[in-house]
């Protein structure tokens, strides 16, 4: 081992008091985390009016934003764009400092890219509140917003470009110390994900910044759409990777410990996050199964490789029933399968995680469906895909976050959680209310009833279709209390909760893991990422790109036919 | 190496079987039950339509049993040389149907209820797909990709007797 040397200040190890933050912690933390819940706020209640307008019965008019398609946007670009990436950076800052017992590197810039993202959602609302950016979340060209849609977008993207720089630049500092040892797993994770979502988002930085920003401005007249398409879903997919591994570090490095239970395999969860980190950008073209501009053979390929980015899910599917199995072997289960009933569904920490695997059970096997080539047919842009990523992003991602919001905003606020009976009934309803969601609008889908569609002031829907429709309402009602309940807690915790915080941070230091050296060299892993990107995505824009004429399409504003500017 | 637990390795057996399987139906869906997805078939100018393939959008009949249909997706109907907001084509059942549409716009998507065509109309590109109506019926075309305050009302019907 080294000599301990001194280190400039920022580099220095610190200490963590075990039960509660450190104000510095606090604050930084904090920001993001209640910065995250305030644009939770905006979006989620949307999510239930979709429903109840897109009901027969009901056909209700959507509060606040009664246009259909702006509600629509702000749901999705709030909740999906900006509510993840708060939650994420602030849980990534507290993970990678409490693991690695350090501050972060340059904590001022840690600042600045939260202003930077602050103000980026600002411009983004401000846009949506004004019906200026009624493009939905996808915003695809031909249709055009205002600039400042696309300004907050790019702002939000630098300043995670910015944390991924202090992250990397603490992992760095650590490991000069620390040479040959293992950084703890959830550092890991973190890691494979921000260097996963700094490739990704070249995709989409390049639309913004070439495509869309330049004709929103008017410094351009004309695009192409199918291009746009490609570079969108180049980030896109790895997107919902970039929510789901913070996730997976709760379940595999923090549940263990909510259970009193032990990781079954460290080395192959590290594992499956390198085959995530490879595999989660060479597979977009899933989502283009059926686009004109696409040759059946880049289809194929990413087909495959949408597959095998499958296969980390189905091993972490082992992994963490391993760590459940001996959960459940400690609450007295003997049998082969009552363990899985055998847990501890009293505590909502514990059973947010539970019923968000639950319903990932669910969404990764309509994830296999919708990515199988010719079966996407049945099913792209029908009801059927809100149903399955409803089961992923809001079931798997969202219930995790909450599960980790039970415990960490106590901790922000160093009381304890205002309600947990409140908080057990919240995660409930969400179970039962998203999976009434998703069995309907499943099966509404399979009938043909499209997505992003205002069906209350439609000319034609599916007769058939009614009864599931309908019976989606009643989902609704249960995700309309369990958002409701949720923000109880939160506004409970943060201002009438009278009891101490009790809990520890469910962070593990140091490591016994006897996997490879190569899984922690991140600069071999960027090179077969951008290697795999290219053989994977280059054929496909020289498949779209127009090289006779370039851009010739115009734009268009969402609510006329005539060309813009 | 990393140790692999036996139980952890029967699964991964396992996941590679099922895969496998997967795949195996995917290729047949393909080369035995004749399912397509549309791929490159041409650009167009959106424009200036005139002189291509979907020039004159509308019905025609190319043998007994055998149509073409050309349809220009806009803001916010589909253009088959039918006036009307919900324009209607009537085909007899055994009919083939070939489809050749794009977008003059913004994207626009085109799906036939009950029937394995669903494709993206994109601005810039031809979209084709071939299909045959065995059954008698009404068949809704959806537009299922957002474009704009009347994408509700973009639906269009084929009749087949």
């Amino acid at each position: 081992m080294q000599a301990a040397r001194k280190l400039p200040a920022q580099n220095q190890a610190m200490v963590f008091p075990k039960v509660g933050l450190l104000s510095s912690e606090q604050w930084l933390v904090g920001s993001h985390i209640i910065t995250a819940l305030i644009a939770l706020s905006i979006g989620i209640f949307l999510g239930p009016f979709q429903l109840f307008r897109r009901a027969p019965m009901l056909k209700l008019q959507i509060p606040v934003f009664s246009y259909y398609y702006q509600a629509l946007t702000v749901h999705g670009v709030i909740n999906a764009l900006f509510f993840t990436t708060f939650f994420i950076v602030g849980f990534s800052y507290f993970v990678v400092q409490r693991s690695l017992e350090r501050q972060i590197w340059r904590p001022k810039l840690a600042w600045v890219a939260y202003w930077l993202m602050l103000v980026g959602l600002l411009m983004v609302l401000y846009t949506l509140i004004t019906n200026q950016a009624n493009v939905l979340y996808t915003f695809y060209p031909s249709m055009i917003a205002s600039p400042f849609f696309y300004l907050g977008l790019v702002l939000l993207v630098v300043g995670t470009w910015i944390v991924t720089t202090i992250l990397f630049m603490t992992y760095y500092a650590w490991r000069k110390e620390h040479a040959g040892e293992h950084v703890p797993l959830a550092v890991f994770a973190t890691l494979s994900n921000y260097t996963m979502w700094c490739v990704a988002t070249i995709g989409v930085a390049i639309e913004v910044l070439f495509m869309l920003l330049p004709m929103s401005l008017g410094l351009i007249h004309t695009t192409d759409p199918q291009t746009a398409r490609a570079l969108f879903w180049f980030f896109g997919h790895p997107l919902v990777y970039f929510w789901l591994i913070p996730a997976y570090i709760s379940w595999y490095t923090m549940l263990p410990k909510q259970t009193d239970s032990k990781l079954f395999s460290d080395p192959l969860a590290r594992v499956a996050f390198i085959i995530l980190l490879i595999f989660s950008i060479p597979v977009g073209v899933h989502h283009m199964y059926v686009d004109p501009g696409i040759s059946m053979v880049m289809k194929t390929i990413q087909w495959i490789f949408t597959f095998a980015v499958a296969i980390p899910s189905l091993l972490t599917a082992f992994n963490i029933a391993a760590v459940l199995e001996r959960a459940g072997r400690k609450r007295g289960a003997t049998t082969l399968i009552d363990w899985m009933w055998k847990q501890d569904w009293g505590n909502p920490v514990v059973a947010a995680q539970l019923v968000g695997m639950l319903m990932f059970v669910v969404g990764g096997i309509s994830g296999i469906i919708n990515a199988s080539l010719t079966l996407n047919v049945a099913l792209h842009n029908t009801s059927w895909i809100p149903a399955h990523f409803h089961m992923t992003l809001a079931g798997a991602v969202t219930m995790t976050f909450i599960g980790i919001l039970y415990w960490l905003l106590p901790m922000i606020r160093g009381r304890a959680l205002f309600s947990p009976k409140v908080a057990l009934w919240q995660v409930y309803s969400w179970f039962v209310g998203m999976l009434i969601f998703g069995y309907t609008y499943g099966e509404a889908g399979i009938l043909g009833v499209p997505r992003r569609t205002d069906l209350g002031s439609a000319s034609y829907v599916n007769a058939e279709a009614v009864p599931y429709l309908n019976g989606a309402a009643i989902g609704g009602v249960l995700l309309l209390i369990s958002g409701i309940l949720l923000f109880v807690n939160v506004i409970g915790t943060l201002f009438f909760s009278k009891a101490p915080v009790t809990g520890e941070a469910p962070i593990d230091t140091h490591v016994e893991s006897n996997s490879p050296m190569i899984l922690e060299r991140w600069g071999f892993w960027l090179i077969v990422v951008l290697v795999l990107v290219i053989v994977a995505w280059g054929p496909v824009f020289l498949e779209t790109v127009n090289f006779t004429s370039g851009f010739n399409v115009h734009g268009y504003k969402p609510d006329a036919p005539i060309p813009f500017p | 190496m990393i140790h692999i637990h036996r139980l952890e390795r029967y699964w991964m057996i396992a996941i590679g079987i099922v895969m496998g399987g997967f795949v195996a139906a995917l290729v047949a869906s393909v080369l035995v039950y004749g399912v397509r997805l549309p791929t490159p078939v041409g650009r167009v100018d959106p424009t200036h339509l005139e002189n291509t393939d979907v020039a004159t959008p509308g019905l025609t009949q190319d043998s007994a049993h055998a149509y073409t249909l050309r349809v220009v997706a806009q803001m916010w109907k589909y253009d088959f040389g039918i006036k009307g907001q919900m324009p209607k084509i009537t085909l007899q059942h055994g009919s083939s149907l070939k489809i050749v549409a794009t977008s003059k716009d913004v994207t626009h998507g085109f799906y036939v209820e009950q029937h394995n065509v669903n494709m993206m109309l994109v601005p810039g590109q031809i979209s084709e797909m071939d299909v045959v109506f065995n059954k008698p019926g009404i068949y809704h075309i959806i537009c299922h990709e957002y474009c704009g305050p009347g994408h509700q009302n973009m639906v269009a019907v084929i009749e087949v007797l």
